[in-house]
């Protein structure tokens, strides 16, 4: 209960600034509409109207219709369900394989923590792309391995802050009491420090999903990411991009959509991080 | 108070840790506690105090050495029972409020021992009531988090923690360590009232000689990592025979100016535990040191009923012999200091 | 009796926190004579570090309103412009700090530290003199091999040597005024007694006055002249140390006292505390700031707010009823 009553005063801090304001509601905009795309569409963002070509926005098509008479609006929604999943899961994964080695780097003997560190060093030397693509030229281009080659490349970046944090609590009097306790080491990680070293990771997390988002749509883009039909705001750019000379609509329209939704983010990641603690912000 | 023939809880014998090789932080340390006594630890920062308290609760391997409690070696009982080992020894750690979890209410905090020792739910709730009730703890206390709490309370709250388990010993660290003196009082009777009722015995760490002198029964002072003189409290503040002892137990200034004595200061800086001197370790600052005393290291040796020092050359345990001795030294080496 | 170098007036402190407006300091009135050492006790909160940022004029981020005077040698310290308050920190206010570590910059070696404050003191002084200038401090502040150590960085010397050099960073600016915020008591008991004893030498050379800020009350009886007990952001009772400290008036002073160990007492003798909290800085006063814990408090305690009077020779304490306790 009062874990709830922290994260409530937490969003309240974070939301007291106009910019936090602000990424706050593209954030619960988006969440929403990738929760409920099949209730807000108005369209099934497939269905082909092929006479309706390149339609200007009106009534019945809110923002026009692409080169194959699909409704835009409908896309841009189903859009966010696929960006929001795509950028929520590989998080997910990445924040928790990323917590696991760094607790374990953390605790390892000298030898085991050079080992992890090295591992974090090599993915995030590798560029993202070249491995995106060697990684698709293997197992052919889907939504799961957009999300795998993400996961990947952000796991370091948690592993180091995760680790970070579990050095500097390592040895703080209130886990030394639990060992004078005889509790178990794993109690002492799971009861005791995950707790204490969960609310910078969330906020690293909430700042990475306007990056994972134009990740996937830059990975999609270039047809290594979610293939079509399926309506990510990559493909959408990139079926817009193809019939430039038909109509500006599509390409404009779904790229504002992409740049609303991560500045949105952004904002808001920002305005959390400083609520959180206010000394990373400057430290920048 | 205590039995001297009664076999003693707590024994180091010989026990030495040094730390990468080079870090001589416990030095050939003897010692004993008996049961029902408090001993008091003194000593600079750096002597080795925190680590002889953490090689006693099992969280600082010894590098040489045996420490046994009730006869049995410390190494053993943990290896067979290291739960059964938790319930006999326990700590009060020295930041009271930083040792409760900043999560957790005080109420969680204090069902710890339950989950971790799987003790009878029914009961030990009872004891903790009881515990909370016997240390003066408001019983809504349970509800608040560690930063909601006073020092006071926080230091009150790891007590009964580590009273939820039953314990034999209790190793307390500057049990009254940034406590104001206005409640400092009030904590020192709850501690020994607690002894008197349980049984408790106490290894109870200090720089406030005031506290040391007041609650302890025997006391052992420590200088780079050896125990330099080990004698009953009042004794020792009475008619200290090591010279390092003399200093310090001098250094305590009283309010009452008609009581109050010339502190002996002794000069130049505490030697690095890294490069240890050589012969005794406390002849680059003794203001009586010998030429021998550079070169031989003085042995621990009985100089009286129940006192042993690490000296060549101990004062006389005649009431104020090593006060005045010490204090011509030491004007002698001031006024050499002075004349260019 | 001569001037005294600072008289404080009624000096009030008011700092906005997340419970509302706190009085830090409640109406002090005080004086530092010159040429003494005043110590100033109490316990946590009782507003004396307040006090000292007052006199050095480094107040708190969040202070919210300072009335009162400050007459520093006729000069009012309190809304004096904080540009002139610079100039006059470096010159004539010195202070030194509990933890010396967070007074000196890491990067610096300790002659920069020295040769800065000198330049600061006086801009034509050439870099050789003020070393030499400096050397010769550190040898008077007792530091053996001073020419080693003015190339050493702080990190490289011990907590009670730290302590030596911003003794002699403080006393190369001839301060009118030195303030001495608890000073030893992050050092052992031995070291303690070396820096107190060095304090005590210094006086003889030193012509200003010292604010020693302690809560160790033995070692304000040794190395003051006069004691002001403070007690939620209120001077309770001051005058010459000797007096206050073996004859107290106020009843919190003799409460202190008493909580701190005796030699004589009989050990296993029950220890006395002060029972009951201390006052809240966000709640008005209303009446004596102690009677809520005095165990002389009568009803009037409760509605009337005792003046500082006088209560002897040099003396004073604010206490309506001190001349009726036993």
């Amino acid at each position: 209960m009062n874990t709830l009553a922290a994260i409530l005063a937490t969003l309240r801090r974070a939301t007291g600034s106009i910019t936090g304001a602000v990424g706050f509601t593209i954030f619960v905009l988006v969440i929403l509409a990738a929760l409920f795309a099949p209730v807000i569409a108005t369209h099934d963002p497939d269905a082909l109207d092929v006479m309706n070509r390149f339609a200007p926005p009106s009534a019945a098509h809110w923002l026009g219709t692409d080169h194959l008479g699909r409704d835009l609006f409908s896309r841009l929604i189903h859009g966010a369900t696929i960006a929001m999943s795509v950028a929520l899961s590989a998080i997910a994964l990445a924040l928790a394989a990323g917590t696991v080695l760094g607790i374990l780097a953390a605790y390892l003997s000298d030898r085991g923590e050079r080992v992890i560190l090295i591992l974090f060093d090599v993915i995030a030397a590798f560029p993202s792309l070249v491995l995106a693509l060697a990684i698709v030229a293997v197992f052919g281009p889907s939504t799961g391995v957009v999300v795998a080659i993400v996961a990947l490349t952000m796991t370091p970046h948690f592993g180091r802050v995760a680790r970070a944090q579990v050095l500097t609590l390592k040895n703080a009097p209130f886990l030394e009491a639990e060992r004078i306790l005889g509790a178990s080491g794993a109690r002492i990680v799971f009861v005791h420090l995950l707790p204490n070293i969960m609310g910078p990771l969330v906020v690293l997390a909430s700042m990475d999903i306007p990056v994972v988002i134009t990740i996937e749509a830059g990975l999609s883009f270039l047809g290594l990411g979610v293939r079509p039909p399926l309506a990510s705001w990559g493909t959408l750019i990139q079926d817009g991009y193809q019939f430039l000379s038909d109509s500006w609509i599509p390409v404009v329209v779904s790229s504002l959509a992409l740049a609303l939704a991560t500045l949105g983010f952004t904002l808001f990641g920002e305005a959390l991080r400083d609520a959180v603690d206010p000394r990373i912000g400057r430290e920048r | 108070m205590t039995d001297p023939a009664a076999p003693p809880l707590v024994s180091f014998e010989d026990v030495s840790v040094v730390f990468g090789g080079r870090v001589h932080a416990l030095d050939h340390v003897d010692l004993t506690i008996a049961r029902g006594e408090v001993l008091g630890l003194v000593g600079e920062s750096g002597s080795g105090k925190t680590t002889l308290c953490r090689t006693l609760i099992g969280l600082t391997p010894l590098t040489t050495g045996w420490i046994r409690i009730g006869g049995a070696p410390l190494i053993e009982t943990m290896a067979a029972d290291p739960l059964g080992f938790r319930r006999r020894v326990q700590m009060l750690l020295q930041d009271a409020v930083a040792s409760l979890s900043p999560r957790l209410t005080i109420g969680r905090t204090l069902e710890e021992p339950i989950a971790i020792h799987g003790l009878p739910r029914e009961a030990a709730r009872r004891r903790l009531d009881g515990l909370l009730a016997r240390l003066g703890l408001p019983r809504d206390i349970v509800t608040k988090f560690p930063h909601q709490i006073s020092g006071g309370q926080a230091r009150r709250v790891g007590v009964a923690r580590a009273l939820m388990v039953e314990p034999d010993l209790i190793v307390a660290d500057e049990p009254t360590a940034g406590l104001d003196v206005s409640v400092q009082g009030e904590l020192l009777n709850l501690l020994m009232d607690l002894r008197r009722d349980l049984g408790l015995t106490y290894l109870l760490v200090s720089h406030n000689l005031n506290v040391i002198r007041r609650v302890t029964d025997r006391t052992a002072v420590m200088y780079l990592g050896q125990i330099v003189e080990t004698a009953p409290t009042r004794d020792l503040f009475d008619r200290p025979a090591h010279p390092y002892a003399a200093a310090l137990v001098s250094t305590n200034p009283a309010i009452d100016p008609k009581r109050r004595r010339r502190p002996i200061v002794l000069g130049g800086e505490i030697p690095s535990v890294v490069d240890l001197p050589s012969g005794c370790r406390f002849h680059t600052r003794c203001p009586v040191a010998q030429p021998r005393c550079a070169v031989d290291v003085p042995a621990e040796r009985e100089v009286g009923p129940g006192r042993r020092v690490r000296c060549h050359f101990p004062f006389s345990l005649a009431p104020t012999a090593a006060a005045d001795a010490l204090l011509v030294a030491a004007d002698a080496a001031t006024a050499a200091a002075a004349t260019p | 009796m001569a001037e005294p170098l600072v008289a404080i007036r009624n000096l009030k402190l008011e700092a906005g926190t997340a419970r509302g407006r706190a009085a830090i300091l409640r109406g002090i009135d005080l004086e530092i004579g010159r040429g003494r050492i005043l110590g100033l006790v109490g316990e946590s909160g009782s507003g004396k570090s307040s006090l000292a940022a007052c006199l050095i004029g480094l107040t708190p981020a969040n202070t919210s309103a300072i009335s009162g005077e400050i007459r520093f040698d006729g000069q009012n310290l309190v809304g004096l412009d904080p540009t002139a308050f610079a100039r006059l920190r470096g010159r004539r206010i010195a202070m030194i700090f509990q933890d010396p570590m967070t007074a000196l910059n890491p990067l610096f070696t300790i002659g920069t530290h020295l040769v800065d404050v000198l330049r600061h003191r006086d801009p034509g002084l050439s870099r050789a003199a003020a070393l030499s200038e400096a050397t010769a401090m550190l040898v008077k502040v007792g530091i053996a091999d001073p020419e080693a150590r003015i190339a050493a960085y702080p990190h490289q010397l011990s907590g009670g040597m730290r302590q030596r050099v911003m003794i002699a960073m403080a006393l190369l600016m001839r301060p009118d005024l030195l303030l001495a915020d608890e000073p030893t008591t992050a050092l052992d008991a031995t070291v303690e007694a070396q820096i107190v004893e060095l304090l005590a030498a210094l006086r003889r050379e030193v012509s200003g006055s010292i604010v020693f800020i302690s809560h160790h009350l033995g070692l304000v009886a040794q190395l003051c002249d006069d004691v002001a007990v403070m007690y939620g952001g209120t001077v309770v009772e001051t005058g010459p140390v000797d007096a206050v400290l073996t004859d107290p008036r106020h009843p919190y002073t003799r409460a202190l006292i008493a909580c701190e160990i005796d030699e004589d007492d009989a050990p296993g003798g029950r220890l006395l505390s002060i029972p009951g909290e201390v006052p809240d800085p966000v709640r008005p006063m209303t009446g004596c700031i102690f009677a809520p814990r005095c165990a002389h408090a009568v009803e009037t305690c409760r509605s009337e707010v005792p003046e500082l009077r006088t209560s002897g020779d040099g003396r004073r304490a604010a206490c309506l009823r001190f001349e009726e306790l036993p």
